[in-house]
């Protein structure tokens, strides 16, 4: 497969960018990224949520054009204008949502596309199954070759997924967070298998937040942070503390917030837990949130922050433990009745499930209000007082558009942002759940939102902020907790929470 | 009369297993077809006209020609339009409904029926077999026979060859398999053209393998039977042809039993009834597995 | 510019399908021109004519608004004339049976149980959608021919009229009759039911919380979730309400220009209903204009039957042309959708 991408081929890194740069309107998701992953290492690309990693994934896959800057592939200066000139170029990702086939098996999966063939366009069965033993002796993995993909094991899936980008001749491995849905002894697995790869020649990009795994496996590595590279520099005398410092950095500015003056208990979770598949499960959770404070989850994404908001939304069943709003036990409530009890929910997903882009911004306003009083009697909604209601908070949260008829669909993130913030914060609620407010929200947006963050807490309000954004959790939250693999695993209360040690919790140290 | 009833439950089967057949391949590539009964009226009509003065042979092809291009254009309405299958399929049914009595009337100015002269019938095939198996067996047109060919044919295709690989793989997953290069569209087509085209030779069976005529309710609904054999064979060929076996029973016994007071409308329901109660368990299976997952957990 | 969109789209598809039957006019060697013009003179020339239409349409705006309720919420249903037939059934039975009834309780007794027999005729999908997510679109489409199959037996078998060699019931009772507004046209007063169900499904989905509901649920399922809707019940309310509209629908056939239940008396209202609501995209007038042209173009094509030898099965090919095209996307909407997007863009905004 080698001789495809000129293993031969003169001097040069085997993949690399130099000024690669991209934007979203003002937001600068990728900022003049230089790197360069040498033949036969891997090179690890770090950084937060927002940092620009996936962006540059897409730029490397042909997927995005950058508006500025370089490819490199073995030296030279390529355009990929479809991932198919990627692939021809010998690279080949592994995505985060898997991208086997159900319903095939394994070796059928591995093998579609490029099938050895016997007369009448009959699989070889034979030489499939001796080309597939061969790959994973390659690379050091048991697999059962004749499970089906849904019922075969996370982990065996994954080595698939990787092992047919080889078989299909890609010797660059691009791996989006390939050990987010695994277990630990399975993630040192998968890190064996990265390296005897990495052995036999090939060249892996490694992206990951999991500082101890790309310390373990890494020979370079890429810190990104807002876009821009904060160091690249071979991983050999880094420390997780040095790397985390690196990922996150000093907390800019000092808490700006006044101290919280917490009133009574608000919400409280007792022992929450949860099944499910693939994900990590939430165990024994427990926080009590009171009024007037904020509380920020601090965590790697992925370790039961969606569990928690699924399960205090009401979006999601709970299975284990209970939740009381408000003084009312409504472990089993709807969240139509636990927003009725003064629930309000900012979603992590704007476009799906925090806003509806094709309705208009006065009709967004309304939902989860519209059966109040104010908009209508009887059943019957009140168009007169939806349009005043819909002004008021378009002057309020201080909303550009055009008018509130307008489809929210047509306005900027920050101001689609701004539309489900007004609606989640109308008719004073008495706990927000705040989701990633300010994902995809340029910087005087996130300004505005974590104002009115702050002035709903000030008013009394109880905040429970999830955010993947740790300055963002530190400037806001009055405590903080840390979670990892579904536990908590510390509680730092405002100013005393140096950063590094919130790090090191959230990566699985608990607090003394 | 036993050996009666199983005699004329092969005969009704043998459309069945061929549009079955057809569906099976066209949803195992992503796409459910509800115009099956009208690729099944156009074949029985295409069939005849041939036949009559002609051959069978030829009619056969041409039947299949039909169908299959009619299935293709449908398929490029769902692929390239993005137009809903289901509705697709059942406004299909409509026009070539409303075609065939249009050609019908402008053609040779009669409402629905078209009797032609000197009508080439498939040939029956004849076996040496003693007793009730002669009875049951021998004497089936040739098509019966090539439609059960056909039933080990599709399972050794779609499970044992590359191309059957990829129609799984376009059926199950079109994002995941375009992005490795395979054409999901494309194969969605050609399995639209297989489709028809076995649906036709099912008309073609029933003009000029059953009764040498055309009439527009030749096909009795069965594209819909072969709809609901397909659903209940989950996409095996051999669970779809006992299911469609199953099927042509009803259709034999009910025929029997016709002018006895045994209700043949209810009987008719029966496959219809039968995909409902299909579906409620596969959904209640589903039910059962995601929670006992959920339980096992933790 | 919506405005635009709309008449675009909707307009784009019946220009197709009537170039589309005009090739096949002029194949079979007919003038297109003439026939549709001679259609159309057949179909709205004339206060009879435009009554016999009128009448036609009546159906039409039954199983059109039942398509279109099940429709804005995103439940896809093709079982309108299931519940047709089975309110149909329901209503006949009652209307030979209770002869004894005043005029002013039985009609409206009829109708209401027709409406509740399609209600409950939707239920079994329903519930196997709301609760187990079971694709609603094939049980839907099985259980029409099981009601087809149900209705004839019965009418086949005990509920026979006496004497008839069809598969028919007894006359309903004269009482039971809706009047006519147009005699001798079969126009009756289950029209103007129709004009008022419309209208107040106007009303509902602009003024009604189930109105706005059913929008955002339709539209953006989970943003419906999180807001609080129960999505599952609303689906399952929507697709009964469509159920009691198709089968109140098939009780005024009955009660109205049919006088008793015929077996097979459908030529597939349910279905051109779904064409009817698709090619209006939900809009109540555009139900309305959808159905009087699909009933104007039925009766037009029976009558020129009588002084032309045009094939009347012209009708049923622009029909079902009209089905498949409705739903094409011809890259209209996608047109706009990237202007949109274009828009957003341009304004700062994330794609």
């Amino acid at each position: 497969m080698s001789e495809i991408n000129g293993a031969d081929a003169a001097g040069g890194p085997r993949l690399g960018g130099v000024g690669l740069s991209k934007s979203f309107g003002p937001l600068k998701a990728n900022d003049r990224i230089d790197f360069a992953a040498r033949r036969g290492t891997i090179h690890a690309i770090v950084g937060g949520n927002g940092a620009g990693k996936s962006t540059l994934m897409k730029i490397l896959q042909g997927l995005q054009a950058p508006d500025a800057g370089t490819v490199l592939v073995n030296g030279a200066p390529v355009v990929f204008r479809s991932p198919n000139d990627a692939i021809r170029a010998g690279i080949g990702m592994v995505h985060q949502e898997f991208t086997l086939i159900p319903g095939l098996t394994l070796l059928e999966n591995l093998i579609l596309g490029d099938e050895p063939r016997r007369a009448f366009g009959a699989i070889d069965r034979r030489v499939a199954g001796a080309r597939a033993a061969e790959l994973a002796d390659l690379a050091g993995v048991r697999i059962d070759w004749t499970l089906m993909e849904e019922e075969a094991p996370v982990h065996m899936r994954q080595a698939v997924e990787i092992l047919r980008l080889i078989y299909r001749g890609a010797d660059v491995l691009i791996l989006d967070e390939p050990t987010a849905v695994l277990a630990p002894p399975q993630i040192r697995e998968l890190l064996a298998l990265m390296a005897n790869l990495r052995d036999q020649g090939n060249t892996i990009l490694f992206i990951s937040h999991k500082l101890d795994e790309v310390l373990a496996v890494a020979d370079e590595v890429t810190v990104l942070r807002t876009g821009r590279v904060v160091v690249s520099r071979p991983a050999a005398g880094l420390d997780k503390a040095e790397l985390a410092r690196l990922m996150t950095g000093e907390p800019v500015t000092a808490p700006t917030a006044k101290p919280a003056t917490p009133g009574a208990a608000v919400l409280e979770l007792d022992g929450l837990g949860t099944g499910g598949e693939g994900a990590v499960a939430l165990e024994d959770f427990s926080l009590v949130l009171h009024a007037g404070e904020i509380v920020g989850i601090a965590g790697v994404a992925g370790n039961g922050q969606d569990q928690i908001v699924g399960l205090v939304s009401g979006l999601m069943p709970t299975l284990r433990g209970r939740l009381r709003l408000a003084g009312q036990d409504i472990t089993q409530h709807s969240t139509r009745e636990r927003r009725a009890l003064g629930l309000a929910y900012l979603s992590p997903d704007r476009k799906q499930e925090g806003l509806c882009l094709e309705a208009s911004i006065a009709e967004n306003l309304i939902a989860s209000h519209q059966r109040k009083p104010r908009f209508g009697k009887a059943g019957f909604l009140n168009p007169i007082a939806i349009a005043g209601y819909a002004d008021e908070r378009v002057a309020a949260f201080d909303i550009k558009c055009a008018s509130p008829q307008q489809p929210v669909g047509a306005l900027s993130g920050g101001n689609q942002q701004k539309v489900a913030m007004a609606r989640e914060l109308y008719d004073s609620p008495r706990v927000l759940l705040a989701c990633q407010p300010t994902r995809g929200v340029d910087i005087k947006g996130i300004a505005a939102i974590h104002q009115e963050i702050l002035a709903f807490r000030d008013a009394g309000g109880a905040v429970l902020l999830i955010s993947e954004e740790l300055e963002e959790l530190v400037q806001l939250s009055d405590r903080i907790v840390t979670i990892y693999g579904g536990r908590r695993t510390g509680e730092f209360p405002r100013g005393a929470a140096a950063m590094e040690r919130i790090g090191r919790t959230m990566l699985g140290e608990v607090a003394a | 009369m036993i050996t009666d009833i199983l005699f004329s439950a092969l005969v009704m089967t043998t459309p069945l297993i061929l549009a079955a057949l057809g569906g099976l391949i066209h949803r195992s590539s992503g796409i459910v077809n509800v115009g099956l009964d009208g690729m099944m009226l156009l074949g029985a009509l295409v069939a005849i006209i041939i036949a009559s003065g002609g051959n069978w042979a030829v009619a056969l092809v041409g039947a299949g020609f039909a169908g299959g291009v009619t299935g293709w254009l449908m398929s490029l309405g769902i692929t390239r339009l993005r137009a809903n299958e289901i509705i697709v399929g059942l406004g299909l049914n409509i026009a070539i409904a409303g075609a065939i009595r249009f050609y019908l009337k402008a053609a040779y100015g009669s409402s629905g029926n078209l009797m032609l002269p000197d009508v080439s019938r498939l040939p029956k095939i004849d076996l040496p077999l003693p007793g009730a198996l002669g009875a049951v067996f021998s004497g089936h047109s040739i098509l019966t026979w090539i439609a059960w060919a056909l039933v080990p044919l599709t399972a050794w295709v779609l499970s044992r060859t590359a191309l059957g690989l990829r129609l799984r793989a376009c059926g199950t997953s079109a994002a995941s398999a375009a992005a490795i290069g395979l054409h999901p569209k494309r194969m969605r087509e050609g399995a639209g053209f297989v489709a028809g085209a076995l649906s036709g030779l099912a008309g073609a069976y029933l003009s000029i393998g059953v009764v040498g005529l055309f009439n527009e309710g030749i096909t009795g609904g069965r594209g819909f039977i072969a709809l609901a054999a397909f659903y209940f064979g989950a996409n095996r060929p051999w669970a779809t042809a006992a299911c469609a076996l199953l099927f042509g029973i009803f259709d034999a016994v009910q025929i029997r039993l016709q002018g006895r007071g045994f209700p043949a409308e209810l009987i008719q329901t029966l496959p219809y009834i039968m995909v409902c109660v299909v579906l409620l368990l596969l959904g209640l299976a589903a039910r059962r597995r995601a929670q006992g997952k959920a339980a096992s957990h933790g | 510019m919506k405005y635009l969109q709309s008449a675009l789209t909707i307009l784009f598809p019946v220009a197709i399908v009537l170039v589309i039957g005009a090739a096949v006019l002029l194949a079979a060697g007919y003038n297109p021109l003439t026939v549709y013009s001679d259609l159309m003179t057949e179909a709205f020339g004339g206060q009879r004519r435009i009554a016999a239409s009128l009448s036609a349409a009546t159906p039409l705006i039954f199983t059109g608004l039942a398509a279109a309720v099940a429709f804005r919420v995103g439940v896809f249903t093709v079982g309108a004339e299931g519940s047709l037939y089975v309110g149909a059934l329901m209503a006949a039975w009652l209307g030979f049976t209770l002869t004894g009834l005043n005029g002013w309780l039985l009609a409206p007794l009829c109708l209401l149980a027709g409406a509740a027999a399609g209600m409950v005729w939707m239920l079994p999908p329903g519930l196997m959608k709301a609760r187990l997510g079971i694709d609603e679109i094939v049980t839907t489409l099985m259980l029409n021919f099981i009601a087809i199959g149900l209705t004839t037996w019965l009418v086949n078998g005990p509920l026979l009229a006496p004497g008839a060699a069809n598969s028919s019931t007894p006359q309903v009772a004269e009482a039971a009759r809706l009047t006519r507004l147009m005699p001798p046209s079969t126009l009756t007063t289950g029209f103007l039911i129709a004009l008022a169900l419309l209208v107040t499904y106007a009303v509902w989905q602009r003024r009604r919380i189930g109105g706005y509901e059913t929008l955002v649920g339709g539209l953006a399922p989970r943003f419906a979730r999180a807001a609080g809707i129960d999505m599952p019940g609303l689906m399952l309310r929507m697709l009964l309400v469509s159920g009691a509209i198709a089968g109140l629908g098939g009780a005024i056939q009955v009660l109205g220009p049919i006088g008793r239940f015929v077996a097979g008396f459908s030529t597939g209202y349910g279905f051109t209903g779904i064409a009817v609501a698709i090619l209006a995209r939900g809009n109540p007038l555009g139900i309305l204009i959808g159905a009087v042209l699909f009933g104007g173009l039925s009766t037009a094509g029976a009558t020129i039957q009588l002084f032309s030898d045009v094939p009347i099965e012209i009708v049923n090919i622009l029909q079902g042309l009209i089905m498949i095209f409705a739903v094409a996307d011809f890259g209209l909407r996608g047109w706009f959708a990237r202007r949109t997007a274009r828009q957003t863009a341009a304004e700062g905004g994330q794609p």
